[in-house]
């Protein structure tokens, strides 16, 4: 499941989402339109550090941060690499990393319960359109939690197939997961209704 | 007028009648629906809850119609299903039970004071903010029952909650469910011992009401039809 918040009394935990949200926005996009030459990305390495580098979050945390977008960094560095040498790829890969961490402090420090509510708030202006906001902001809580979920359902059919000793491939596995998932979001279309969802 | 009232209520899913012409008024606290799989107890308990349309027929629940009165119906009625995995919306214990609460019109502080209590009385306090989903199976279905007891409901309907759990963790979830309250209870249940503790009982069978009334008398004519 994907819970990232982290309880704790951190100057980030304290702000509220709306302007945390809107902060960090504004950090992130510093740190994206920083020169590509030196001394920039270090520059944007330093304001990654410092946004951890506060009592209730600290440097581990940080570290655990870039374990967990390691795959997108690496990605990252490999087609700058490829493309622009090593030189900018260090530069460019230094600043999406940090624009990564940065962003995460979001999720880190925000319970989702406020996250929706500051969602909703944020969505006002599209009352206009006739846009159901409580609608929208569910939406993307739910599909965000649920995308680990649905990475559980698809071992479950993996591992169903391996007791069955069927062979691997996506042809094999593609239907039965559909079908499993479909089941699994009938099944939670249910429970929203029951608590009051319209 | 009875607590549920189902008067010539069919459903039909295409070809297949899943209901046929059921007609019946329970007054009682506590009520079980038993019967064989495929049997349309959980299709009963999906119309009284208001998720599945009665194709024909009338219904009405604490004197509302769940088809008109949809919204209203909500804040009276809580469900608990067997599947606990798939009850879960929030990451954390404690947000899943206060998204009961979302669209309910409630004072923010009177929102955490119901969250925290109902924490509490189902023991998931020490863990509220534990991510919901690396719960055990019977801490998950402590949390169902947690998420529709939190909205303080007038009727609970539960579709074979302990289906999944241990005996352990299906004493504690029945405990929930019959112990004193205020609530009335709908369940749909394979456990005949659990419907003989229940104060009223459904026997349903191929789509229509087989039996209904006192427990004893109805888990009977039940297991007699088990036993041809």
């Amino acid at each position: 499941m994907l819970s990232l918040y982290r309880a704790g009394y951190s100057p980030w935990h304290r702000l509220a989402a709306g302007p945390k949200a809107l902060l960090l926005i504004v950090i992130v996009l510093g740190v994206s339109l920083l020169p590509v030459s030196w001394p920039g990305p270090a520059v944007a390495a330093a304001i990654a550090v410092g946004c951890y580098a506060v009592p209730g979050i600290g440097l581990r945390e940080l570290r655990r941060q870039l374990v967990a977008v390691r795959w997108a960094i690496g990605v990252t560095a490999a087609g700058q690499l490829v493309f622009l040498g090593p030189g900018p790829a260090a530069a460019n890969t230094t600043r999406v990393g940090a624009a990564l961490v940065i962003s995460a402090l979001l999720a880190l420090t925000t319970p989702v319960g406020a996250l929706l509510d500051a969602l909703e708030r944020g969505l006002k202006p599209l009352d206009h359109l006739g846009v159901d906001r409580q609608r929208v902001a569910l939406l993307l809580i739910v599909t965000i939690t649920m995308l680990p979920v649905l990475a559980r359902l698809a071992h479950d059919v993996r591992e169903a197939q391996r007791a069955r000793g069927a062979p691997p491939g996506l042809r094999h596995f593609a239907m039965p997961f559909l079908v499993v998932a479909l089941k699994h979001a009938d099944a939670l279309g249910d429970a929203l209704t029951a608590r009051g969802v319209r | 007028m009875s607590a549920l009232l189902l008067d010539e209520v069919s459903v039909r899913w295409g070809d297949v009648v899943v209901l046929r012409d059921v007609t019946c008024a329970l007054d009682a606290r506590t009520i079980a629906v038993i019967g064989e799989n495929g049997s349309g107890k959980s299709t009963f308990a999906r119309i009284v809850g208001g998720l599945t349309p009665a194709t024909r027929g009338t219904v009405r629940v604490l004197g509302l119609d769940p088809a008109r009165d949809a919204a209203r119906l909500r804040r009276r009625v809580a469900m608990v299903f067997s599947n606990p995995d798939a009850q879960i919306i929030m990451p954390t214990v404690a947000e899943d039970v206060a998204f009961s609460l979302r669209s309910d019109k409630l004072p923010r502080e009177e929102k955490r004071r119901r969250v925290r209590a109902a924490l509490e009385r189902f023991g998931l306090d020490g863990i509220a903010d534990r991510s919901a989903h690396d719960l055990s199976g019977g801490q998950k279905q402590l949390l169902a029952l947690c998420g529709a007891f939190v909205r303080e409901p007038d009727l609970v309907i539960a579709d074979e909650p302990t289906a999944y759990l241990d005996a352990r963790n299906a004493r504690r979830v029945t405990g929930h469910l019959l112990g004193k309250g205020s609530h009335r209870l709908l369940l749909v249940t394979h456990d005949l011992d659990l419907a003989k503790r229940c104060d009223q009982v459904v026997f349903i069978q191929d789509g229509t009401i087989a039996a209904i009334g006192d427990p004893a008398p109805v888990v009977a004519a039940y297991e007699a039809h088990l036993a041809c």
